[in-house]
């Protein structure tokens, strides 16, 4: 016993070495090595030189970072309950199983499974005031991505429209997991499609939903590609998500400490996030469908 | 039994042989092509003409010394210093590499760049513009001469407007001074998708001229300076062309995209392009229709230009130090340097080699002298310093709304030059 | 079972999404085949006439080639290190004892909830320092020693293997290798399918990390290779959208390919 749990711990760890490797290099001494930077001032040519908490404070208070979250708040607010939306009614459509469903489904998640930057490269296109497609459709000269109150909409439309399909495919997966039992029960019963919609769909959908809305919050605030090539960051920083922001101090203003900073922030926030769902939605999931 | 430990194994010994495969996949694309007891000297640019001028040259050199070879990169403007910085701070920039004079401060301060002595037979503009804290940081390649004005001949001769006319434009606050305006509406199509001018967020093509030209300053050394009567005036007058006469293009076209009004010049969309000799070169090769060159419009204060000089700074963490000052030198030299006037593709930097690209564009039929003689008058210093890159971006958001129109000039000058001069930093 | 009536409204809704997701591809797609004189001077929603390849041509110059080369071979490197090193550690913390097996499998979860935009700027200065900046092996390292994602998935599933077929396994006479090859693997298929193809897409669409540690045409990726072709030719929308078109298009073609797997696995992985 003794001797095949030594044998044991060897192979396991001879197992789990180059993940260990990538683990503890990859991911946890970045967070070592992020905090550190913190405390420094950067800007890529000269040297390193510490600074205390200057970059903290200065993070603070003068309101870019702030901004940065404010904007991806209510891009978040946008994104989320638009595509969670989209996706649930799509997959209702799908899930009654018509000839040539598949075809539909297939065709929804196109945008999920290409490139982020390259979508986006498309819709700067498509949205460009001087010779885009939708303004040449629409016959009127729209500016988009430059109006500060289109812009964020317009990043928010973007997403949307490269996520729903994805969405779909859980939404379906979850409705066609519920047993036709139950629904030929209460259509025996008498309730309407819309009533059986309402009280048994959506209710033993609840996993599915969680994963879903936790999903998409965490990937929303990461959103990084579609701002790069679609605004920049917009117009008066409108657009300037949590992601580009980091990305525009560490690489634009050559502001490395403060970008250190602003992804400490962004970490804690996220975090916080994951735990309070997961401990708000730990009650209301187990449904037992035997 | 043995045989299942060998299907293992071999497993095993498979998953390890195709990612050695790939691995030596990896390491073949990634080898240099390293030519046999040759160094390799690389040199980027941002400038396609430039380059193939450069290829010319470096041909003539490598003539000379065979055991160098020389390899041009181009980087796109628009990235080119955000990558510079990135590839400088890691280690793997280009031997040799343009500098302006916006930027090349930091990498001067921070020991990145060798220090050049200087020559007399170099354009001393562009020396001064280099020298920081008595230091020679980069050999002069060219001049930009001034700034005038590209006219779409064809389209001129539609409107039955005399292209010596536009010699003696000038603008003003003023409108009964100000003939600009009048011809430019005279010249814009009205649909929306033709233009008379290139009014727009562009420092060295527009703005930094209307500034010198209205009396006023952009900066002051290190720190911006162009919240100011005078260049209110400048932007005053440049927004109205854009959003109320609409004779340039919506600032929204132009601000993010710097290739825009020269793109809709050449596809003849745009009857003047106000502009340096950096698109001469790209304008005579790619132009469809008949153009010339014109002097650019005075202001209040006379005809006050930019000019701005380019230079090719040495790489101190280069591997081939010795090899690299060889073409430095070379670059330097009349010789060297006449190839990039030869196709009209620049001014030379090196006085004796200038003559090159005034013969050329004589001999080509176009009168480059426009772009010289507004250097006879006074001119506008181009900005640069330690913490420019910073400070610009900062300004960019105050000035894009100020030439879309949303942000009153006069606030957004004070605006911008706050945040500039604060992330230009201690 | 459902009515006519209802089926017309139900295709109708079902092919307003699909021109909605269909009409943007469509549009870039054809104009990328025209010429950009077409496209300057008539309006930008003109078929191309006559269709043209002069923009992919172009793209040749601009060094696609390359970048789908190096694409192709920096995300073969990373989804088989990632596979077999995330199938060997799922397999320790499934069907292993070991001291210290639940703390550090905790550790492995809790960087799950480390998002990539956190470790991208540390993640820099340690590869410049270490003098991996714009390398190939810059672009492969992060991934390639598996993923906690991965393994936290599979070690669900290696759990649920039944122990007799180890057992029997073992007492064959087979070593850990065997049991894996001959047990785990077979029994995992279409997990093990799913997560390379989810690796695959996430890799071939990894934009910010290459952005970052790469810089100039020799390894440049193909997303980056398009983002660095808009800001190069802005406005020459012809031209970009051939990048975008050929940017797209090949895992397209794999996903229509293979979208029944596909579609399962997304859901497959998610639900668990």
């Amino acid at each position: 016993m003794c001797s095949r749990r030594l044998r044991s711990t060897a192979t396991a760890y001879t197992l789990l070495a180059p993940s260990l490797l990538g683990v503890a290099v990859f991911l946890l001494l970045p967070m070592l090595v992020v905090a550190w930077l913190s405390l420094h001032r950067w800007d890529l040519l000269g040297p390193i030189r510490y600074v205390g908490l200057d970059n903290w404070r200065a993070v603070l208070t003068d309101g870019t970072f702030g901004n940065s979250l404010l904007v991806t708040a209510a891009f978040v607010a946008l994104v989320v309950p638009a595509q969670t939306a989209l996706g649930l009614v799509a997959a209702s459509l799908l899930a009654r199983q018509l000839p040539g469903s598949a075809v539909f489904r297939t065709v929804y998640v196109l945008p999920w499974i290409c490139a982020p930057i390259a979508i986006a490269v498309l819709w700067r296109w498509l949205l460009a005031p001087t010779d885009g497609a939708v303004n040449t459709l629409l016959g009127r000269r729209v500016e988009w991505l430059t109006d500060p109150g289109l812009a964020l909409p317009m990043v928010s439309a973007v997403t949307v429209w490269t996520n729903v399909g994805y969405v779909t495919l859980f939404f379906l997966a979850g409705i066609l997991a519920i047993p036709k039992d139950i629904h030929d029960a209460a259509r025996l019963d008498g309730a309407t499609s819309f009533q059986r919609f309402v009280k048994i769909t959506l209710p033993l959908l609840r996993p599915t939903l969680f994963f879903v809305l936790v999903t998409g919050i965490i990937s929303a605030a990461q959103v990084f590609d579609t701002v790069y090539a679609l605004t920049g960051g917009g117009p008066q920083n409108r657009t300037d998500l949590v992601a580009h922001r980091i990305y525009a101090e560490a690489f634009g203003a050559a502001a490395v400490g403060r970008a250190a900073v602003m992804a400490i922030i962004l970490f804690a926030i996220l975090v916080a996030a994951t735990v309070a769902q997961h401990l708000y939605f730990r009650r209301r999931i187990s449904y037992d469908l035997a | 039994m043995t045989g299942r430990m060998r299907f293992s194994t071999l497993i095993a010994l498979s998953v390890v042989a195709v990612m050695a495969l790939l691995i030596a996949g990896a390491v073949v694309l990634g080898r240099d092509h390293e030519p046999a007891g040759r160094t390799v000297i690389t040199v980027r640019l941002w400038d396609q003409q430039v380059a193939q001028a450069y290829r010319r040259s470096f041909d003539e050199f490598t003539r000379r010394r065979p055991d160098i070879e020389v390899r041009v990169n181009v980087v796109a403007y628009s990235s080119y210093f955000d990558a510079l910085r990135t590839d400088v701070a890691g280690g793997s920039a280009d031997d040799i590499f343009w500098i302006s004079n916006a930027y090349f401060a930091p990498y001067a301060d921070s020991g990145r760049l060798i220090g050049v002595p200087p020559r007399p037979d170099w354009e001393s503009s562009v020396v001064e513009q280099f020298t920081r804290n008595g230091t020679l940081w980069g050999v002069p390649q060219l001049t930009d001469a001034g700034i005038a004005l590209y006219y779409n001949a064809d389209l001129l001769a539609t409107a039955g407007v005399d292209p010596a006319a536009l010699d003696s434009l000038r603008w003003s606050p003023d409108d009964a001074q100000d003939t600009l305006r009048p011809m430019l509406a005279r010249l814009t199509a009205g649909d929306g998708r033709r233009w008379a001018y290139n009014a727009g967020n562009d420092l060295q093509g527009i703005y930094l001229n209307y500034i010198g030209s209205a009396g006023g300053v952009f900066s002051v050394g290190d720190r911006f300076a162009f919240d100011n009567p005078q260049a209110s005036q400048a932007f005053t007058y440049l927004v109205r062309l854009i959003n109320v006469d609409k004779v340039a293009p919506p600032a929204s076209d132009t601000n993010d995209n710097g290739d825009f009004s020269r793109n809709m010049f050449l596809q003849g969309r745009m009857a003047l392009f106000q502009s340096g000799t950096y698109n001469l070169a790209q304008i005579a090769a790619n132009a469809p229709f008949r153009w010339g060159v014109a002097l650019m419009p005075a202001g209040p204060a006379g005809r006050v230009s930019v000019t701005n000089g380019i230079a090719a700074a040495g790489n101190s963490a280069s591997k081939h130090p010795d090899a690299m000052r060889a073409v430095l030198a070379w670059m330097g030299s009349a010789k060297g340097n006449s190839y990039l006037g030869a196709n009209g593709a620049a001014v030379p930097a090196v006085l004796a080699a200038q003559r090159a690209y005034f013969d050329f564009w004589a001999a080509n039929g176009v009168d480059v002298a426009p772009f010289f003689e507004v250097l006879r008058g006074p001119r506008i210093p181009a900005p640069g310093g330690q913490g420019f890159a910073a400070g610009f971006d900062a300004m960019k958001p105050y000035f894009d709304e100020m030439f879309l129109g949303r942000l009153d000039v006069t606030a957004a000058l004070a605006r911008a030059q706050r945040a500039a001069n604060a992330a230009t930093g201690p | 079972m459902t009515s006519p009536s209802r089926a017309v409204a139900v295709y109708a809704m079902l092919t307003t999404g699909a021109v909605i997701t269909l009409a943007p591809f469509t549009s870039g797609v054809l104009t990328s085949f025209t010429s950009a004189r077409q496209f300057a001077t008539g309006t930008p929603l003109e078929l191309p006439n006559p269709p043209t390849l002069a923009n992919y041509a172009g793209l040749a110059d601009a060094g696609f080639g390359r970048a789908t080369v190096v694409t192709a071979l920096m995300t073969a490197l990373i989804v088989v290190g990632q596979l077999v090193f995330s199938v060997s550690a799922a397999y320790a913390f499934a069907r292993l004892t070991f001291r210290g097996r639940d703390t550090l499998f905790w550790i492995y979860i809790a960087t799950l909830m480390v998002p990539a935009t956190v470790t991208i700027v540390p993640l820099y200065l340690m590869m410049a320092e270490a003098g991996l900046r714009n390398t190939f092996w810059a672009l492969v390292l992060p991934f390639v020693f598996g993923s906690p994602y991965a393994i936290f998935l599979l070690r669900e599933h290696f759990r649920s293997i039944p122990a007799d077929l180890i057992n029997a396994a073992r007492l064959d006479g087979a070593n850990t290798a065997d049991v894996l090859v001959h047990v785990v693997v077979p029994a995992s298929k279409p997990i093990l399918v799913t997560l390379t193809l989810i690796t695959v897409v996430s890799q071939w669409n990894n934009f910010m990390w290459p952005l970052v540690i790469t810089s100039g045409p020799k390894w440049q990726v193909l997303t980056v290779a398009t983002a660095a072709l808009q800001s190069q030719y802005n406005a020459q929308w012809t031209l970009v959208m051939a990048a975008t078109t050929l940017a797209i298009v090949p895992l397209i073609a794999v996903f229509v390919a293979l979208q029944r797997h596909i579609v399962r696995s997304i859901v497959v992985t998610g639900l668990k």
